[in-house]
């Protein structure tokens, strides 16, 4: 190995190029993070809701209510418990029911009096799928005013929002992921621009590109993965904190999952510094064959 | 060695700077090239060690038309060329030692192989006690120095020197002229360009004159002792 070393020139006045690579690595950093919270928020709504039917049985219009509803909701739960591909399959008490409508009428008795429909909550064994379609002709066999509610209709509208959730901050990530790659790439160029006179003396004496190129790449991948790395650990921290932050019970925000990254999640940033660093090598060798290139 | 048909160059779009120059170098020659400033000097150098290609013409460079030649052949005859630039080229960052080592470097050979040959050849340029120096804190007469032992250091089969005695007082300009006729009794083609008539007068070496682009005047000397 020729040691290139003392060939190369310090590194002048580069330091608002790491801080600007710095500042886009913080960003692409917290845009990862964001992307990784919002892919698990998205699909623990969707795990939450799949693997679950309800069945509504509609009391009679008039009549000895109580007693036919009963009998039939005894019925249904039968055929639910016989239906292949169901776990469980439970009826809401008058309790349950209550407490689900008092948001709308409020805690009196009034819902005891209501002539609310009996619930029963299925769950499906997970992994498995129940053909709802036959399980809604048996129920009106053996109770007509049964209603099969599979939450497909809803779970479709869910799955579209939270598709759409997690796109966004997949495009988001990968729109940053284009600006950083850019100021890696336009870090690199200035940097080299700055010894243009030094490429053009060195192809001149009849050095091969390939020499001028080493004589540079790594200073500037090395000085591109630095300064990521700077921005990715600012990011990582940031999301270290609001991870403390769950664990002390503050909520961040009401009605979200927690928004800290689990380890797993961390495994993802280095990903940012080493591409930072990859781009740096491979901008610096384009650059100084383009710059050879164009002397003759 | 060196075989101009018919060459011209032009800048971009500007004025031909050379026009239909033709001539040849033998090998083991030794020849000035002479001519007022902005002649095409230094025009017709670059032509040589390959800084710019020709705008038309024909140029033959160790048996090799260039006109043919691969890209990809350049750096290997870029390498047997050394070359004293007029305006030096000494990396600022580096010590006089490291510059001067650059051509032996690019060449692929190890620091522990040249390191004498190096101190030795500063030694003789009258820069023995500078090795360590960088360029910017040398006088303009030093630095040129630096960029003539950097050009024959890694003994060039062609040596092409522009204006290397233009910043010397008489006595260094012979010992650096010593310094070529030694190298070019080796085998080193040697031509330099100069203004300096004394320097041309002082040996009985080869002219070619260019006025205004045109090589117009070829004095066929004796070789030089
Ligand atoms: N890079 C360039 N672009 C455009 N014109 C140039 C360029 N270099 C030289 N010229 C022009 O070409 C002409 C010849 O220049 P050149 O440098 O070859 O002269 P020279 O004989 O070496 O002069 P000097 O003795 O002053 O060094 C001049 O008119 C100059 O303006
Ligand atoms: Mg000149």
């Amino acid at each position: 190995m020729i040691d290139n070393h003392p060939i190369m020139p310090p590194a002048e006045g580069t330091k608002p190029l790491d801080l600007m690579i710095a500042v886009m690595a913080l960003l692409a950093g917290l845009a990862l993070g964001a992307s990784l919270i919002a892919d698990r928020v998205a699909t623990n709504w969707q795990s939450g809701l799949s693997g679950k039917l309800t069945v509504q049985i509609l009391p009679p219009a008039q009549g000895t209510a109580d007693d036919g509803l009963k009998l039939e909701t005894e019925a249904a739960l039968k055929v639910l418990r016989a239906t292949p591909g169901i776990a469980r399959a439970r009826a809401l008490s008058m309790r349950e029911q209550a407490s689900l409508v008092s948001p709308w009428l409020g805690q009196d008795d009034i819902a005891a009096e209501l002539p609310l429909p009996q619930l029963i909550d299925a769950d499906v064994v997970p992994g498995k799928s129940v053909d709802t379609a036959e399980l809604k002709r048996r129920l009106k066999a053996v109770v007509p005013d049964a209603l099969l509610d599979d939450h497909a209709g809803w779970m479709e509208r869910l799955r579209d929002v939270t598709g759409g959730v997690i796109w966004s901050a997949y495009g988001i990530l990968l729109l940053i992921a284009v600006a950083t790659a850019a100021a890696v790439s336009f870090a690199t160029k200035a940097r080299l621009d700055a010894h243009r006179d030094m490429v053009e003396l060195l192809h001149l004496m009849g050095a091969q590109s390939a020499f001028i190129a080493r004589i540079f790449e790594w200073q500037y991948a090395r000085a591109a993965a630095l300064a990521a790395a700077a921005g990715t650990l600012a990011a990582a921290l940031f999301f270290i904190a609001i991870g403390g932050m769950d664990s002390v019970g503050i909520e961040a925000v009401p009605f979200l999952p927690p928004l800290g990254l689990s380890p797993v999640d961390f495994m993802f940033f280095p990903a940012i510094p080493l591409s930072a660093g990859l781009i740096g090598l491979v901008t610096a060798r384009l650059s100084v064959w383009s710059a050879v290139s164009k002397i003759y | 060695m060196v075989r101009f048909e018919n060459v011209g160059m032009r800048y971009g779009s500007g004025p031909e700077v050379l026009r239909d120059v033709n001539f040849v170098l033998e090998p083991g020659s030794f020849t000035f090239l002479t001519g007022l400033s902005g002649a095409g000097k230094t025009t017709l150098l670059k032509l040589i060690y390959l800084a710019e290609p020709p705008s038309r013409g024909l140029i033959t460079l160790f048996e090799y038309d260039l006109a043919v030649a691969k890209r990809s052949d350049f750096p290997a005859l870029r390498r047997r060329i050394g070359v004293v630039f007029q305006d030096f080229r000494l990396l600022d960052h580096l010590s006089v030692f490291d510059n001067v080592a650059l051509p032996l470097k690019i060449a692929g050979s190890r620091t522990a192989d040249f390191t004498e040959d190096v101190r030795e050849l500063l030694g003789w340029v009258g820069l023995g006690d500078r090795l360590q120096a960088k360029p910017p804190t040398l006088s303009g007469g030093e630095q040129q120095r630096v960029a003539i032992a950097r050009a024959v250091v890694a003994r060039p089969d062609l040596l092409i020197a522009d204006e290397p005695t233009g910043n010397v007082d008489p006595e260094i300009g012979t010992r650096i002229l010593r310094l070529f006729n030694e190298l070019n009794r080796f085998g080193t083609t040697v031509l330099i360009a100069t203004h300096d008539r004394a320097l041309v007068e002082s040996t009985e070496a080869d002219e070619m004159r260019l006025v205004e682009g045109r090589l117009v005047q070829l004095r066929k000397g004796r070789r030089p002792a």
